[in-house]
């Protein structure tokens, strides 16, 4: 009965073998049609997310519009796990792929671990220092990373707060404690509205089932509420939304998904141009010989200040004119 | 010829398993002594992978050596398997409950060990640490020392529990696994004997997550979640295809201890394979879960549906 077992098995793994090996041949035969050399990319992301989603889709298609059909990517998905992503970046080592794309802070240092030969590209990531155990940042990471950030300018997101909610006595700023990046976000944003003499608490829930009983505490003694770029939240918003607005409390959020949700205002990054920003410098590395050791992290090339018109109207905040309104699906 | 080149990205890509399998084995080893030894569903092995990769991160980062860090890694297991021990045993939680209790509440406990985050970076730029990817891929001689160390160091684990469960005391643990009723009629202290195995099961578990940390360079909040499939996945897939290979030898024990960690190998190879057929990762999760029912389900349905073959088994062991 065993052996019978592990021979089945056997044949199954064969057959997924060939089949495997089958299809692959035919895609790349075709492509082995140019001349150019074809550049293999590794892109491993964290989880299914719709900013993370932008970000790998505009490398992507900056690569494929500069590059044409001489780029192929391989992409995989860590479903959250660190231990998936290190299995991941171990296989792309493995492949001798010509880049990693490491999207979001674990993949980036599973692929740090992995290899300190193979050029890595991050994106998506808040704070590459903390990420990489580096105590002297200077801006670039000295070995073989580079890449953008997603850290949104804070100083001008505090500086909206006041401008949207003058009459602000106490913030509220909300994330998940899982989240290194929204701590650190929290954390800088905090120093912004102490220089301005503004008081803050901070509230963390742990998972998603904990934010409407954390939300509702904070919403006792805040009266704004700050969510930065946390994953959590932005998959939440309407848990949030239908505790802040009945309660008359305006959210500001770290980026566009979540004031969409249950926000009023942002200033918005956008994770397509991130990562397209990423997919240039991979270009740059792949093609022109760059040295990834001296390129600076990048940030967001533009930043936009966006506001949500039914909260604003719900809670009759008068918006200037430079904020655009978010679309909404119908 | 390309299909050449993607076999050998295959066969490339499998140090990278066989190094991770190794040692998710010594956390599979924790799994088994619980799971099959004690008949205990310990799902504490979430938090406390999580724990050890805690303390040793943090251990590192303050300066002590990354060897003596596993010691404390060991240590912090033993006590998270003390908590779910005394809380089934001194305040009679149902097992599954009482592990899931303290799983729970690891949470927030290794959030505070890693200084109020959620991930702490160990760079082994930074630290020669005992293990990581990057020995992996190395070339010439630090990638033999690299697994011919992590090689011996599981052997050296499973010769310690094999000598271990061959003492009075690991006797105690089996017997009390097996009948708690006649091991207590024996004299044998049932409530320690569960606290102890399931402390000894924990330790090896943390020692897991200090070793693992620093493998993949962090350690992070959730980098045990789901870790409880993967052992018993290992312990399993071990069991059911060197079972019988295993029953018939001398040693026989240290021989399914051994399989246990092959199983573990096994288990991140067939994840090695899935990546390297592009299948979607995102299903990986439903994959291992069945792969780990069909594997539970053949010695039920073997014992239902195929008694001739076992009897004529019997027969042939007699």
């Amino acid at each position: 009965m065993k052996k019978i077992l592990a021979m089945a098995l056997s044949v199954v793994l064969c057959i997924g073998m060939m089949t495997g090996c089958g299809s692959k041949d035919g895609n790349s035969s075709s492509d082995n049609g140019d001349a150019a050399k074809v550049y293999n990319i590794g892109i491993c992301q964290l989880v299914e997310h719709p900013a993370l989603d932008a970000a790998t889709q505009g490398f992507q298609d900056a690569l494929k519009e500069l590059l044409g059909d001489n780029v192929k990517f391989d992409v995989q998905n860590a479903q959250g796990e660190q231990t998936n992503a290190t299995t991941i970046c171990n296989a792309f080592v493995a492949d001798k792929v010509d880049l990693i794309l490491a999207n979001a802070t674990s993949p980036l240092q599973a692929a740090a671990s992995a290899t300190a030969d193979i050029p890595i590209l991050g994106t998506s990531i808040t704070d590459y220092a903390t990420a990489l155990d580096m105590s002297d940042w200077s801006g670039v990471t000295g070995r073989n990373i580079s890449g953008t950030s997603d850290l949104a300018p804070l100083d001008q997101q505090e500086k909206m707060l006041l401008e949207l909610c003058p009459n602000v006595t106490k913030v509220g700023i909300i994330y998940c404690s899982a989240e290194a990046n929204s701590a650190y976000q929290a954390r800088v944003f905090g120093g912004y509205l102490e220089e301005d003499g503004i008081a803050y608490q901070e509230y963390t829930a742990a998972d998603s089932n904990e934010i409407q009983t954390v939300v509702t505490n904070a919403i006792q003694d805040c009266d704004v509420i700050y969510i930065p770029t946390d994953n959590t939240m932005a998959s939440n918003t309407e848990i949030i939304n239908n505790v802040c607005l009945p309660a008359g409390i305006p959210v500001i959020a770290g980026e566009e998904g979540i004031c969409k949700g249950c926000g009023i205002a942002t200033l918005s990054i956008s994770y397509y141009d991130l990562g397209y920003a990423t997919g240039k410098m991979a270009y740059e590395i792949l093609v022109n010989g760059a040295d990834v050791s001296s390129m600076e992290v990048q940030y967001a090339p533009n930043v936009t200040k966006e506001y949500n018109a039914a909260n604003c109207e719900a809670l009759q905040i008068a918006v200037p004119e430079d904020y655009v309104a978010i679309e909404v699906e119908e | 010829m390309l299909l050449a080149i993607r076999i050998e990205a295959l066969i490339n890509a499998l140090p990278g398993s066989v190094a991770q399998g190794l040692i998710w084995g010594i956390m599979a080893l924790g799994v088994y002594i619980t799971f099959r030894l004690l008949d205990f569903a310990d799902l504490t092995v979430d938090g406390s992978i999580a724990t050890g990769g805690a303390v040793a991160v943090m251990l590192i980062k303050n300066g002590m050596s990354p060897w003596l860090a596993l010691v404390f890694a060991f240590c912090a297991g033993m006590l998270a398997g003390l908590v779910t021990g005394l809380l089934h045993t001194l305040l009679g939680i149902p097992g599954i409950l009482a592990s899931i209790l303290t799983q729970i509440s690891l949470y927030s406990i290794n959030y505070n060990i890693m200084d109020k985050a959620s991930n702490q970076a160990v760079s082994v730029d930074k630290y020669s640490l005992v293990a990581s990817l990057r020995y992996v891929n190395a070339q010439g001689s630090s990638r033999a020392i690299f697994f011919a160390g992590l090689f011996a160091g599981v052997i050296v684990i499973i010769a310690a529990t094999y000598w271990f469960f061959g003492t009075e005391i690991g006797q105690s643990i089996r017997a009390t696994g097996c009948n708690e009723a006649m091991a207590r009629a024996q004299g044998i202290n049932t409530s320690f004997i569960k606290v102890l195995a399931l402390m000894i099961s924990n330790g090896f578990v943390g020692l897991c997550g200090g070793i693992y940390a620093q493998y993949q360079g962090a350690s992070d909040i959730n980098m045990g979640r789901g870790a409880i499939v993967v052992g018993l996945a290992a312990v399993i897939i071990g069991e059911v295809l060197f079972g019988k290979f295993c029953a018939k030898r001398k040693l026989a024990f240290g021989f399914t201890l051994f399989s246990v960690v092959i199983g573990a190998i096994l288990y991140w190879a067939v994840y090695a394979i899935v990546i390297w057929l592009k299948m979607p990762s995102e299903d990986m999760k439903l994959f291992s879960a069945i792969i780990v029912a069909i594997f539970l389900s053949i010695p039920y349905l073997k014992g239902k549906y195929g008694r001739k073959g076992v009897k004529k088994n019997d027969k042939a062991v007699q």
